[in-house]
């Protein structure tokens, strides 16, 4: 089973340079409509991929220092992260080059190959302080064979009359168009997809449980000392910078999938540090154990999240790659997962008014809403290797692969049938 | 339980006035600020609220942001409503959510559209026969002259015998009930009077964001205190907001369609057939009866009956098909990501009071009769207080989203299909058996979008301030 993996970039951007970076991201942006995209395919191994420039005012409230501008990028890909670097300087060094040219100390022209290419942006690498995939083991190939099995199978079921058809015969005749067709060969190997590891999850909840002595005592004096006197985001969605917010709608909706990019500034302290360190823990402990179906915390149109701590702890960014609307996804966090995005989250400065680190905060309908819009910030580059498909779709796809070669009683069949 | 201000709230929100069969919206443009403040301050005294119900007409009115403006209300107090009330329907990412592109591109609208005069205010007027309201609408006209308001356009809604709309469905069935209005519903379609009004508490137990005076202007004596931020006089409270969508419905491809994709062998009609497809697409036969619970034949029956869940009775589709108007529009108990009783809090979250009246020629349609003469459609209406998590929610994330559940390109067949989808991209509608899929390819668009606006419906007292602004 392949992994994927998150790699982010953080490049010091050359002062004289920033207008030209806008520009080249805008003509980036344009051309990922007509052929560039072509070009970020034949990688065969990305998913998602952004850009856009870092600022001290991209973020809302005050950082912590004085920052410099800073080109971001951030990939989600199959395979080891040298394998990935390589890719992306090889396939399209053309691109890389004028993206980091306007970058600080980038290669000389006449020193510029694939090595040079590849150390200057490891160097800027950061780490990815926690990281969700919505279909875990599932690589850009596997993604995309399935998608075509899944039509294929359509296409026939469409086509064809099945009156009086059991589902087994239906299948079986599924499986013997499939097994003529060599194309489809591979769809024969059944692949693993992760489960649910609950002795993990048992050994995570008694030391949770061990240390509860100290959890408690922890969130009460959270409570007492720092939430009592934190300030916190009293504004609602009317009274956001309209034309920042129209700015982020300029671009969404424009396929079945969205993104959102998020940047924010730590509240201060160790007990603050100490704390979101510790639920990146145990958000890390969860994905990896538990949510490994496509369901992050129950919200099942996760493709990619990623938490990133940088500038030494005082900033945060956390990046999504998700199915339907802005409002749709902001909505299922509520609902489903306010605790859990409170308890991280509320460690920001100017979160919605939290109580006991885990409520409060995101259940703060319309307040939690506006810091949410209010401190995202916009992608000027977004590239999704396959906006046609939902995470549920992919999911289900590697269901229909598998099952379609397995032996089913007729319940299961009709099953297996509906998932098409 | 929130106490109500019935006497406050206007009384379409709550009623459906369906004693009325025949109405009139005025779509009016202000020529003169102080006139038109007159005329809503004779207005103000004849609104029908809630608790008025004798009536000979009944009296309600809207404003849009460009309304309130025009009427004098300061830059800063109208910054204060909602973006989406502020901004119109007609922006290029509303269109993407609400799927106006192609015919139902706002270019093409006959109201409200991108070439079409601007509209400031709605006046809607309901009365028991046609005679009547002929004669209250002359002495209306006589008053818009007198107080320098133009009729920009007029829209005439009817209810229909039996309550059906045009393509031959019972219409407005499930309606939630808002807790405290003297209304009730069905336990499932109790709501918390924040998702229709501003200034009580929501589905998520806080308040809606609702507009507070930020600049004093007029007699402010008049407002109520502003819940939330304190010192500072409310606009929004017992007041909502109002969507209002023209949708012409185009009867015969509906009925020509159903009839060529439900042919039997031999090529001839099978009219059963086309009207149980008809019936799966929307999840109700024409007269109401919900396919849950009379999944295989039409029971013949007029009925209202909104009482029922899928999980336990429909989990796999096989009655009522995911993708269906009524299943996809509200789902109920059926997030398969979550338990029936979660489910159905999530889908109180996305309720809209729908207030919809038939226009065009009195002509209900059927698999074996479907050409009226005339353009016939709906003047589809619905009050919420927070429009882009309900009716723009609605709309865009279970109608028009093709993959909403686990389905792959099923957009609601009643109003998510596009004219001109992309290249390649297949729009259907599935319909699950017992052994396998269906589906219905090809889908084509029969509803058409023929003019739109949001508008804000002000509390009785807010009316009657804005003369005073």
């Amino acid at each position: 089973m392949i992994s994927q993996n998150p790699l982010t970039l953080l490049t010091p951007v050359r002062q004289d340079c920033i207008e030209k970076l806008n520009e080249i991201l805008e003509r980036f942006k344009v051309g990922l409509n007509v052929g560039l995209n072509e070009r970020f395919n034949k990688l065969g191994t990305l998913h998602y991929a952004r850009w856009f420039i870092l600022r001290e005012d991209s973020f809302r409230d005050k950082t912590a220092f004085p920052l410099p501008e800073r080109l971001v990028f951030s990939s989600n890909f199959d395979g080891g992260e040298d394998e990935h670097i390589n890719g992306l300087v090889t396939i399209f060094p053309e691109y890389f080059d004028e993206l980091y040219e306007c970058c600080e100390g980038y290669p000389e022209p006449g020193m510029r190959n694939t090595e040079t290419r590849k150390s200057y942006l490891s160097k800027w690498k950061v780490n990815t302080t926690a990281f969700y995939v919505g279909a875990p083991g599932r690589s850009l190939q596997q993604i995309k064979q399935e998608d075509t099995l899944q039509k294929y199978l359509w296409n026939i079921i469409n086509k064809n009359n099945w009156d009086g058809k059991s589902a087994l015969e239906i299948q079986k005749f599924l499986r013997e168009k499939v097994n003529a067709d060599p194309e489809l060969a591979w769809s024969k190997e059944s692949v693993n997809t992760p489960s649910t590891n609950w002795p993990g999850m048992i050994l995570m909840v008694l030391i949770m449980i061990i240390l509860l002595p100290i959890i408690i005592p922890w969130i009460l004096i959270l409570y007492f000392f720092y939430e009592r006197r934190d300030t916190n985001c009293t504004a609602t969605r009317s009274q956001l910078n309209d034309d920042l917010v129209r700015r982020l709608e300029a671009d969404e909706d424009l396929f079945n999938q969205n993104q959102f990019t998020q940047v924010l500034v730590m509240k201060p302290g160790k007990v603050r540090l100490i704390t979101v360190h510790a639920l990146m823990l145990f958000a890390r402990t969860l994905i990896k154990n538990f949510f490994v179906k496509g369901k992050l915390m129950g919200i099942p149109t996760i493709h990619f999240a990623r938490w990133v701590l940088i500038d030494n702890d005082k900033h945060m960014m956390f990046f999504s790659n998700f199915d339907g609307s802005w409002n749709q996804y902001l909505c299922d966090f509520i609902d489903k997962s306010g605790w859990g995005l409170t308890g991280i989250f509320s460690n920001t400065v100017n979160f919605p008014e939290t109580r006991f680190l885990f409520t409060g905060g995101a259940y703060d309908e319309e307040h939690f809403l506006a810091w949410s819009r209010g401190t995202q910030i916009l992608t000027q580059v977004w590239y999704s290797a396959y906006h046609h498909l939902s995470i549920k779709n992919i999911v289900n796809n590697t269901l229909i692969r598998n099952e379609l070669w397995k032996n089913l009683t007729e319940e299961q069949a009709q099953l297996f049938l509906k998932r098409i | 339980m929130q106490e109500l201000e019935l006497s406050e709230i206007q009384g379409f929100l709550v009623r459906d006035y369906k004693e009325m069969p025949v109405s009139k919206y005025f779509l009016l443009q202000i020529g003169d600020a102080s006139k038109a403040k007159r005329f809503i301050e004779n207005i103000s005294k004849k609104i029908t609220t809630v608790v008025d119900k004798d009536e000979e007409s009944f009296i309600n009115i809207g404003f849009t942001g460009i309304g309130l403006s025009a009427l004098g209300l300061h830059e800063n107090n109208l910054r204060a409503f909602t973006r989406e009330f502020r901004e119109g329907m007609v922006t290029p990412h509303r269109q993407r959510l609400l799927g106006d592109h192609d015919s139902n591109d706002p270019s093409n609208w006959d109201w409200g559209g991108t070439k079409n005069e601007g509209i400031h205010l709605m006046l809607m007027v309901f009365n028991s026969t046609q005679e009547n309201i002929n004669t209250q609408t002359q002495q209306l006209r006589k008053e818009f002259v007198e107080y320098g308001l133009k009729e920009v356009f007029l829209l005439n809604g009817e209810t229909f015998p039996e309550g059906r709309e045009h393509f031959g469905f019972r219409e407005s069935i499930s309606q939630p009930a808002i807790i405290g209005s003297g209304v009730t519903g069905i336990q499932n379609d109790n709501i918390q009077p924040g998702e229709f009004l501003m200034g009580y508490k929501n589905e998520y137990n806080v308040y809606p964001d609702s507009p507070s005076l930020i600049n004093e202007q007029g007699n402010i004596n008049m407002l109520p205190d502003d819940p939330i931020e304190k010192g500072k006089k409310d606009l929004g409270r017992n007041g909502t907001y109002f969507v209002l969508r023209q949708l012409k419905e185009d009867v015969n491809g509906f009925w020509s369609f159903l009839n060529e994709k439900s042919k039997n062998e031999d090529g001839s009609f099978n009219h059963e057939e086309s009207t149980k497809l008809a019936a799966k697409m929307m999840g109700r036969w024409p007269g109401g009866a919900p396919l849950v619970k009379f999944p295989d034949k039409d029971p013949g029956i007029l009925t209202d009956d909104n009482d029922f869940v899928y999980t336990d009775t429909d989990r796999l589709g096989l009655k009522c098909p995911f993708g269906s108007h009524v299943r996809r529009t509200n789902p109920r108990d059926n997030f398969e990501e979550t338990g029936p009783a979660e489910s159905l809090q999530l889908t109180k979250k996305h309720r809209i009071m729908r207030r919809v009246r038939s226009y065009g020629e009195k002509y209900t349609a059927s698999a074996t009769q479907h050409t009226p003469v005339d353009e016939v459609g709906i003047l589809f209406g619905c009050f919420n207080a927070d429009i882009n998590r309900q009716f723009e929610f609605i709309q865009y994330s279970w109608a028009n989203y093709p993959k909403f559940k686990q389905l792959y390109a099923d957009p609601d067949p009643f109003i998510g299909v596009k004219e001109n989808p992309e290249p390649g991209v297949v729009q259907q509608f599935t319909i699950p058996t017992e052994a396998h899929n269906k589906y219905i390819d090809g889908l084509k668009s029969f509803v058409t979008v023929k003019g739109g606006a949001y508008f804000f419906f002000p509390s009785r007292t807010v009316v009657e301030y804005l003369s005073t602004i």
